[in-house]
This record gives C-alpha cells, structure tokens and sequence, in this order.
C-alpha cells in the first residue's frame, strides 16, 4: 500500500505536484497516467524518500521511505533505466545493491534470468546497454528483495514488443500475486492493456483515481457522420451546432459530434433530408478519456498558426 | 505475497559498506588511480631525492642539505601524491551524481549519513593500506637515489611512513565530504587545491604573523606540519588533530547536503 496525502512540490514558482492524496492499493495494477512535464516521475522521487516533498507526505506501508533500514524488502523500484555507472556491469550494479540490504548473491542470478538477461549482457559495463537492456537491469534491481510494492516509472521505454507483452504479463502477475504494482506510463493504449485502477494527473494536480471501466466510461461519446452531399452535412452541422452539441468536420464529407445521441442526430438528419452514408457511435477509448481529463493540463499545447506567448 | 522465498538476513550498516566496496572495485577507473598513484609517487620520491643529492655535490656549499632521511623524502612527496588518492575520495561520490547511481544508492540505502560514513570507512580503508604501499614505494626509490646523502632510521622511517599514509586516507576522506556536498568532481577538485595548497601558500607569502597563523590552521599545512613533526607552531599531533576535524566537517557538510537537497 502507498499511501499520498496532500503531497506537494513546488520547485520555486512552479507547483510540479499540488496536493496529492491518493491510496495505492495492493492486489492490482495502478496506472498513473498523465501528459509530460504532469509530475508523475516526481511524485514517484518523493515516494522514495529522493525528493523532499513541499508539503504532505508519502507512506509505504505507513512508513516514510527515509524510516526504512532495509528498503529493498519493502519497495522495489525501476525510476532511470538509464542510471548505471558507465563503467560498471549490471551484474555488479545489481549485487551491490543486494549486499546493501543483505540479499544473497544468488538471488542476483535468479532476477537476471527472470528479466532474460543472459550472462554476456549482465557482463557488459553501463555504457554499452541499450535502453531495453537498462530497462530490464532495472527492472531486475526492483525485484531483488521480492518486495509487497513496486514501482515502475516508464517501464516500456526503449523495449521491443516482446519485451513490452513481457512487461505487461510481469505486472499482471506481481499484482495476481498481491503486491502493490504502480506503473506510469504516457502511453494510454499500454495501461488499457495493463492497469486495472487508473491514477491520472494533469499540472500536479488528481484528475482521476478510478477504476480503469469507469474512467473510459465516463468520457463522453463521439458520433461519426458521413454524407454524400457537402451542403446537407454543412446544414445538420449548423443544426447541431445550435442545439450544443461540439461539431468537427472530420474531412470533406464526414463530421465527428460530441454532446449528443448517435438517435438525436439521426433525427435531424432525417427532418433537414440529408442523405448519410454512415451514423455510428464511436467506441469510447481510454486515449479519448485522456484527453478529455488533461485538457486543458498539457504543459506544451501546441498553438496552431502562431506564437502561445 | 507474505513470506519471500528467500530468507531475510539484514545487512545494517555492514551491508552499506559492501556494496560501496563493491562499486568501488567494480570499475577499472579505480586500479588506474591507483597505478597513477603508484607512479606519482616514486617519479616525485625520486626527483625529491636527486634535488637533495644535488644539493650536496653541486658547487655551492650554502645549499648544502647534508645527509637526511628517507622518510623525510617520502613525506615531502605528499605533495604531489595526495591528488591521485584525492580523486578515490572524491569519485566514489561525484561520480554517483554524474551517473545518476546516486538515486539507487538512496533507494538501497536511504539513510545519508549512513551512505557517506560506509562511504567514508571504504575510502578511508582503501587509501590507508594503499599510503603505506606509496611510503615503501617512495622509499624503496629514494634509497638507492640518495646515496651517501641518505639514511634510514628504522623507527622513523615507520612513523613517516605511517603518517604519511594517516594524511592520505584523511585527505581522501575530505575529498569524499567535499564531493558529496558540491557534487561536481571538477569543482570540488578545485575546492581542494585551494584549500589544500593555494589559500594557504597566498597566506603565508607576505610573511606577516597572524596571516601565517591563519595559514597554519589549513588542512595543508596542517597536514604538513604533522608529517614533519615539527614542535612549532604547535604539537605535530595537533597537526593531525587539525586534518582529522578538516575531514570529520567535510562529512558533515555532506551529510547535512545530502540530506537537504534532492537527489
């Protein structure tokens, strides 16, 4: 169990995570979704113990992170895959981080074989791993001391779909097995794949905390309308439009509403006589839902035909 | 999930200790510092000991140094050898910022005290042994180089030998303070030969007392003195004593770094 309440930081002006308090529970996969720059990765610092929260606190089991003596048995965490001292092997960089907590040298092997690198790659020093290869490493060192917690910032960064179905299956079954799995990710598809529970920030601040049905649920649908005739879709646009619902012309022939029934919009194609050739509720994604939670918290919006500033 | 299959056998402050030794021999980088120390040291043991030969046989008898002791040779070479055992102090940290290692250190390791002293005892275990191989090194070099113009003592050449390597492990334990509260290996290298050399020596050019004193209270010259063992201005062990808080105030400034700001 992780637990945030009220958990904050602020890098001078800036609010980089604003008030956090969500439960981490055991037993599933959260997902913590959010755009770049949203303070997931920070949030995960201060979880362990490497950043100093403004405000608020984090807890792992009840604990703060700097209280535990032999962390490794209580969390295990992948943040950089890229932190590995150029010179040194993973082997190395794995069995030093066991001999810090007293893990015995063989549980080294059997985490290397678990994430499928064979003895060649864990003899290659730092600077010669591929990121897939650090992602693995990484992923190794967070499961030496067979912790209750994981963390994952990014995990399927850099990794060939095997490795990302590998990763996905991983997380499953810590989680069947009743650990505490908290994965970031800015990759909506791969935690539709992966999460059971959704843990979505935008500028610092909760979005949502859901279970993953719930959260697309709860995005609005869109409808899909083709027509042969460009002056007849222009005209149900305007009606549309005029009734509230959000109309976008999709392409030349084709509209996407929002805001209204796939029967409404039947409707008033039927009392203006516009001629379809398609009127068909979309399926709702969680990338849709995404978007519609961090509208509006995206660091970088892209500002069409000019400067943002 | 509730009993790991591996049974759990806490490591305490021994376990922070071998994974820093660990990292410490796991890259190549360190056994070329100690080769360049190795080397350092004889080529400054030598050049030492043909200046003193030197100087009794040139023409000029008012240089004349008269027969001295090994040991003195293999002090005096302090000054150069001590940056090779520098950078072992101050790399076991600086690097660790560099490469970002420093966070899973944190994580295995969560108490920063507890990572710079394992960090402390591992580079002061290192650098002690290794000052003593430097010491038998240089005076295996400046013997022969001597001549007629030298002599070895056997108990004071022990002492010197002894001390010499006491100032390097302290000096690389500055180091290591210094590295974890500046975190830059080329800024706290500049720090040092400030503190070490270039502070000191502007003190003590003019030749005025109470800046000489000032001087006298540097980790250096210190240092220095306590090799020497010199009686003035205080007590050579005063010397040490003075070195030992230079370093026990480096790790403390480390810690307090360390623990305040984010990794």
């Amino acid at each position: 169990m992780i637990t945030l309440r009220g958990l904050t930081k602020r890098f001078g002006a800036t609010t980089a995570v604003d008030a956090l308090t969500v439960d981490i529970a055991p037993g599933r996969v959260t997902g913590f979704l959010g755009p770049n720059g949203a303070g997931k990765s920070t949030t995960m610092r201060m979880i362990l113990g490497l950043d100093r929260p403004t405000a608020g606190e984090a807890l792992i089991g009840g604990r703060p992170y700097r209280r535990l003596r032999h962390p490794l048995y209580e969390v295990g965490a992948l943040l950089d895959a890229t932190a590995i001292h150029p010179a040194r092997s993973g082997r190395a960089h794995l069995l030093a981080m066991a001999r810090s907590n007293g893990i015995p040298a063989r549980r080294v092997d059997e985490v290397l074989a678990t994430v499928g690198l064979d003895d060649r790659a864990a003899a290659k020093p730092g600077r010669t791993l591929s990121l897939g290869m650090g992602q693995r490493l990484g992923i190794a060192g967070a499961l030496l001391g067979d912790p209750p917690v994981l963390m994952f910032d990014e995990p399927v960064n850099g990794l060939d779909p095997d490795g990302v179905r590998w990763v996905r299956q991983l997380m499953r079954s810590l989680a069947r097995q009743g650990r505490t799995v908290f994965v970031s990710s800015h990759l909506m598809s791969e935690m539709q794949l992966t999460a059971d529970q959704l843990v979505v920030i935008g500028r610092g601040r909760l979005l949502a905390d859901a279970p993953i049905g719930d959260v697309v649920a709860d995005s609005t649908r869109a409808v899909r309308v083709r027509s042969p005739h460009p002056d007849g879709l222009a005209s149900l646009a305007d009606r549309l439009a005029a009734t509230g619902a959000t109309v976008e012309a999709a392409g030349p022939d084709e509209l996407t509403v929002n805001g209204v029934t796939v029967d409404r919009v039947g409707d008033l194609a039927y009392e203006l006589g516009v001629r379809l050739h398609e009127l068909s509720p979309q399926g709702a994604s969680l990338e849709r839902a995404f978007m519609e939670l961090t509208a509006g918290s995206v660091e970088y919006a892209g500002a069409p035909g000019g400067d943002d500033r | 999930m509730t009993t790991p299959h591996h049974a759990r056998r806490p490591a305490g402050f021994g376990g922070a200790v071998a994974a820093e030794w660990t990292k410490l021999w796991s890259v190549r980088g360190t056994w070329w510092t100690l080769l360049a120390a190795v080397l350092v040291t004889a080529a400054t043991a030598g050049q030492l000991a043909i200046y003193a030969a030197n100087a009794n046989t040139n023409d000029d008898p008012a240089d004349d140094a008269g027969i001295v002791t090994v040991g003195s040779i293999v002090t005096a070479s302090v000054e150069l050898a001590q940056y090779a055992v520098l950078a072992l102090g101050l790399l076991a940290i600086t690097s660790e910022f560099t490469s970002r290692t420093i966070r899973t250190t944190l994580q295995c390791t969560p108490s920063r005290g507890r990572v710079l002293l394992a960090k402390a005892v591992v580079t002061a275990g290192v650098t002690f042994p290794l000052g003593l191989l430097l010491g038998g090194v240089g005076a295996l070099v400046a013997r022969p180089v001597l001549g007629e113009w030298g002599t070895v003592p056997a108990a004071g050449t022990v002492r010197d030998v002894v001390a010499f390597a006491a100032y390097l492990a302290l000096v690389g334990v500055l180091a290591l303070g210094l590295g974890a509260a500046l975190r830059s290996a080329v800024l706290t290298l500049v720090v040092l030969v400030a503190a070490l050399m270039i502070v000191p020596l502007s003190l003590q050019e003019p030749g005025i007392t109470v800046l000489t004193r000032i001087a006298d209270a540097f980790p250096g010259v210190a240092g220095a003195h306590f090799l020497a063992g010199d009686g003035e201005p205080y007590p050579s062990v005063v010397g040490l004593l003075l070195l030992a808080g230079w370093a026990v105030a480096a790790l403390a400034l480390g810690r307090a770094a360390l623990r305040r700001r984010d990794a």
